[in-house]
């Protein structure tokens, strides 16, 4: 059994709404628990406004939580007071969505990737530069871009940047937000590729925010499902992959269309119909009820609570699934 | 099948603050009635620009020299006022921004109802008719109500409906599809997919489907063209494309595209990566454009631009040195 | 399935970006901005080089030579109801109106960064507090402000100065706020804040840099309102006090005599209208050429 280094227990995140929405509050995260072991990769997929970036900004504590609680090392971190928290932070590190605007256009490569090493104190200024020139290298870059502005390098560079300074602190755990979306597909390629190498060798563990199933796929052991502030499936990527349960799970896989036209156009699609509700008033019950074929009365009423598919811990919330599982178990 | 469109050496230079940019370089293409010609490739290669050229919607100084041919008419040398009618009733284009080409201070039934009134002299309850009818075709829930919402009160899935709705208004021969799923969900990307599918089906127009990404092509395409640094790279029937790439920049994105199936923990299994970085689109050497990335290069790639030749039927390549072709491989 | 990977650590080509020197290309584009700055320049050199450039003492009055037309032998722009040489009083009254601008808008800047860094960056109480100030001195008119610090302390060029920076500070406060709020939301920012970074680090080394060139603008818009400032002052009597000339106080001398010798009001008029123009010219010009949209 290994140790979990971050377990988040009930996550609750709202937000003030938008001045029409007359004074309620947007409900970005509503329930989440999920935990990631000792050097593993979870991925967190779902879509647009899911919250998968407002849990991930929780984790690091950008955000304080409504409710819930997060603990990085058996530690409990959801409340704790920044100074407590400030040693802590080399420990925790983050990876940026967009490649332009997760690096200061006014400090040099070296600068930024030197900047988690000097917040800290922990290396003398030789060590540090050292440090910093293994790291660049290891992200893949040369030398020569040490000295640039991040307006003279490419997406992909600046994303490497962005990795290099995350991890020159070598922290245990590792938030990546989509940090592949913006990027080209050959240029998405090479980093995917240095973080599942830097996965192997440094040992992070990752939390990894996708809506990119195919990438989820290729990087995660572990997947869970969002939708509309809730997990409503998690388990390993075999599980999640190869034996979704949840309805949702199940479009979405459908949904994702297939870089080849053979498999693509053979191949049966159930895609839920319509559009996720708003999070300002998700509906009562289980919140996919509104678009999901399988609903009945129950599920617009009361708000499924976790199944255990397996022992390994495939997860999921859905009545039906559950009724289904009893009748399964009843037979046998 | 007869040939609807035809563009043959479309070459296209833009400026901008640093100078010329020659986004389009010598490209041809031929767009069959009631096929779907899908122009694949990344950010910045030249995809929106060649589609923006066809119907001169380009800045005033762009530089557009070539023959588009469209139902026997070369729309380059066209009178702009013959080319105004046939843009949006012939010829209807989904640009590639949604939020920006909808106008924000009309509802979707005014945008709607001035297309239909332009080209077909549709107005009051007659126009009001038709536009609910196009927005059931896009399969939006209660039209008549959507009809006086404005952009804002849409959702960009519904907004992107509402975009080919309009396009779809004068029942054109040639729909030109500018990313149109590139902002949206999976779910909603697959909704649209299914509607243009069978639009296209129930309609049969011709469909020149601009996209990045592969899966889409996939799902959609009858054939497929490449594009790479404003030139076009290959262009094959899509079954071929996918199993039997030539060029090898086609076959270097098809192996660097994480899939389904693919999984890092398998047999060290690893993505392709191309090296190297898209080059600026100036002063481009009379050398193939992907060379220095190529791991097929050889000394003569770089001192000649390969034209496009075919290699097989029905399928043509830009290559000095194109992948071997794959026993078996044919669909 | 093995597939081969391509050797390839990403390669070092540099992107065709704008560089410093495209900077200046770029602004060289915009004529209004280059008259603007060419304005701008002729006056500070103009202020910095007025013993050298001036033919008379600014103060001494020359007895029989009051009010002389311009034009006259001696006197190319006349001279004033003193009789002393009315372009060397110009060329001399630049020194003062410059010194009150920028000192003003100066001290304006120094008050106003840190507390709109604190206030954009932190929120909360802290810009409860900031915004509740600016309101107040919104509230009141700036001559009000500048009347009773010169009515309590005298009119002195400092307290003019003190009195036209409080007046320039909600501005300013206001421009400092906003950019601090927009960048604290930048990910590079709450990189830093996950890094753990301090927080006085973060708002020296991200947020002051990065604000500069907006602050520049304010700058340049904030000192011909200065200046602008101190010449309404010189009429209340409370400007730049004589015998030292301003452009403002000249103006104010000038009023008894604008019927029958105009010139001595519109020449400096000309003078404060050229300044403050060049300066807006500039202002705009740095504006777009900030704006990232423009590029
Ligand atoms: N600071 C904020 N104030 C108000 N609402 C917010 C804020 N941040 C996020 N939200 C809302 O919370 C919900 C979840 O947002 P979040 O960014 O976490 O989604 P996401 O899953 O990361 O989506 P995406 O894939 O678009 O990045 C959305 O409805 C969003 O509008
Ligand atoms: N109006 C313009 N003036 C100058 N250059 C332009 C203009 N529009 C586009 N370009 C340049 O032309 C090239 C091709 O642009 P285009 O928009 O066709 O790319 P694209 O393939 O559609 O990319 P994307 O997938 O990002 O939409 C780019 O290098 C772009 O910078
Ligand atoms: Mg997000
Ligand atoms: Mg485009």
């Amino acid at each position: 059994m290994t140790a979990a280094v971050l377990e988040v227990e009930n996550l609750r995140m709202e937000f003030r709404a938008p001045r029409n929405a007359g004074g309620r509050r947007v409900q970005a995260v509503r329930d989440v628990s999920l935990e990631v072991q000792e050097g593993e990769i979870l991925g967190l997929v779902g879509e647009t406004g899911s919250g998968k970036t407002t849990v991930g900004k929780c984790v690091v504590r950008l955000l304080r939580p409504t409710a819930g609680s997060i603990r990085f090392m058996g530690e409990d971190i959801t409340a704790m007071p920044s100074s407590q928290l400030r040693p802590l932070r080399s420990r925790i590190q983050m990876v940026f969505q967009d490649p332009y605007s997760s690096l200061d256009p006014r400090m040099t490569v070296s600068q930024i990737v030197a900047e988690p090493l000097r917040a800290h104190g922990t290396h003398s200024r030789r060590e540090a530069a050292g440090l910093v020139r293994r790291t660049v290298e290891r992200v893949g870059l040369s030398q020569q871009v040490l000295d640039r502005y991040p307006n003279e390098l490419s997406g992909g560079q600046r994303q490497r940047v962005g990795l290099a300074r995350a991890l020159v602190l070598e922290p245990r755990l590792l938030i990546a937000d989509e940090p592949v979306s913006a990027l080209d597909v050959s240029v998405r390629a090479g980093i995917l590729n240095l973080l599942v190498d830097l996965q192997r060798t440094m040992g992070f563990s990752c939390l990894f925010i996708t809506h990119d199933l195919s990438v989820a796929e290729f990087l995660c052991d572990r997947v869970a499902v969002m939708y509309l502030g809730e997990i409503v499936e998690v388990g390993t990527r075999d599980e999640v992959f190869g034996a979704a349960r949840h309805p949702y799970t199940r479009s979405l896989l459908g949904a994702a269309p297939l870089a080849d036209p053979v498999e693509q156009r053979s191949r049966q699609r159930a895609i839920l119909p319509g559009e996720p509700p708003s999070a300002i008033d998700p509906p009562p019950g289980c919140s996919l009820n509104p678009r999901c074929p399988l609903a009945d009365r129950r599920c617009t009423e009361e708000a499924p609570g976790p199944t255990q598919v397996s022992e390994g811990g495939h997860v999921v919330r859905c009545h039906r699934v559950q009724e289904q599982l009893d009748l399964e178990v009843a037979r046998s | 099948m007869a040939e609807l469109l035809s563009v043959q050496d479309l070459q296209v230079r833009l400026f901008d603050r640093l100078g010329v940019v020659v986004a389009v370089r010598d490209v041809s293409l031929s767009v069959e009635e009631g096929e779907v010609v899908a122009l694949v490739g990344e950010s910045g290669c030249g995809k929106s620009v060649t589609a923006l050229a066809l119907l001169r919607l380009l800045p005033p100084d762009a530089q557009i020299s070539g023959r588009v041919t469209f139902q026997g008419r070369d729309l380059l040398q066209l009178p702009l006022k013959e080319l105004r009618a046939i843009r949006g009733r012939d010829i209807a284009m989904v640009f590639q921004e949604p939020m920006t080409s909808l106008n924000p201070s009309f509802t979707i039934g005014n945008q709607i109802g001035e297309v239909l009134r332009l080209h077909k002299g549709l107005r009051g309850q007659q126009a009001r008719e038709r536009a609910s009818e196009l927005l059931s075709l896009v399969r939006i829930g209660s039209p008549e109500q959507r009809l006086r919402a404005y952009p804002h009160q849409l959702s960009g899935g519904m907004r992107q409906r509402a975009m080919i709705a309009m396009a779809l208004a004068c029942d054109p021969k040639l729909l030109i599809l500018d990313e149109p799923t590139t902002a949206l969900d999976v779910t909603t990307q697959a909704q649209i997919l299914d509607i243009v599918r069978d639009l296209r089906q129930r309609l049969g127009m011709s469909i020149l489907l601009i996209t990045h990404d592969l899966g889409v092509v996939a799902d959609l395409a009858d054939r497929v063209a490449v594009m790479y640094a404003g030139s076009k790279v290959e262009d094959a029937e899509v079954h071929r494309l996918f199993a039997a790439p030539r060029h090898p920049y086609t076959a270097g994105l098809l192996r660097a595209l994480p899939r389904r199936g693919r999984r890092a923990g398998d047999a060290q299994e690893r993505l392709l990566e191309i090296p190297g970085l898209v080059p600026v689109l100036r002063d481009l050497p009379d050398a193939c454009a992907f060379a220095p990335r190529c791991p097929r290069s050889q000394d003569d790639c770089s001192n000649q631009h390969p034209g496009l030749a075919p290699c097989e039927a029905d399928h043509r390549v830009a290559c000095l040195h194109p992948e071997p072709i794959v026993a078996g491989a044919h669909p | 399935m093995t597939i081969a990977t391509l050797p390839g650590a990403e390669p070092t080509i540099a992107l065709t970006q704008p560089s410093r020197q495209g900077w200046w290309r770029r602004f060289r584009r915009r004529p209004p901005a280059v008259i603007g700055l060419a304005g701008v320049v002729i006056v500070v050199l103009v202020a910095l080089l007025a013993p050298l450039l001036a033919h008379y003492s600014p103060t001494v009055s020359q007895f029989g030579q009051v009010l002389r037309a311009p034009l006259s032998p001696g006197h190319i722009l006349g001279t004033d109801e003193l009789g002393r040489d009315e372009l060397s009083r110009l060329i001399y009254g630049s020194q003062s109106t410059l010194e009150v601008g920028v000192l003003a808008t100066l001290l304006a800047m120094v008050v106003a960064i840190p507390i709109g860094i604190a206030s954009g960056y932190y929120r909360g109480p802290i810009d409860m507090v900031a915004m509740r100030i600016t309101d107040v001195v919104l509230a009141f008119p700036f001559l009000l402000i500048a009347v009773g610090l010169a009515a309590i302390f005298g009119p002195s060029l400092q307290n003019i100065i003190v009195a036209l920076g409080v007046a320039q500070l909600p501005g300013s406060i206001r421009i400092a706020r906003a950019e601090a709020m927009a960048l604290r939301e930048q990910d590079f920012v709450q990189a830093a804040i996950v890094t753990g970074v301090r927080d006085r680090v973060i708002l020296f080394r991200h947020l002051f840099p990065n604000m500069l060139s907006p602050l520049l603008v304010q700058a340049s818009v904030s000192i011909p309102a200065a200046i602008l400032g101190s010449a309404l002052l010189s009429y209340l009597g409370l400007g730049v006090q004589p015998p030292t000339p301003s452009w403002g106080n000249m103006l104010a001398s000038a009023q008894t005599y604008l019927y029958n010798d105009p010139w001595i009001a519109i020449f400096p008029g000309i003078a404060i209208f050229l300044t403050t123009l060049s300066f807006n010219l500039l202002g705009d010009g740095l504006r777009d050429l900030f704006d990232p949209s423009m590029r």
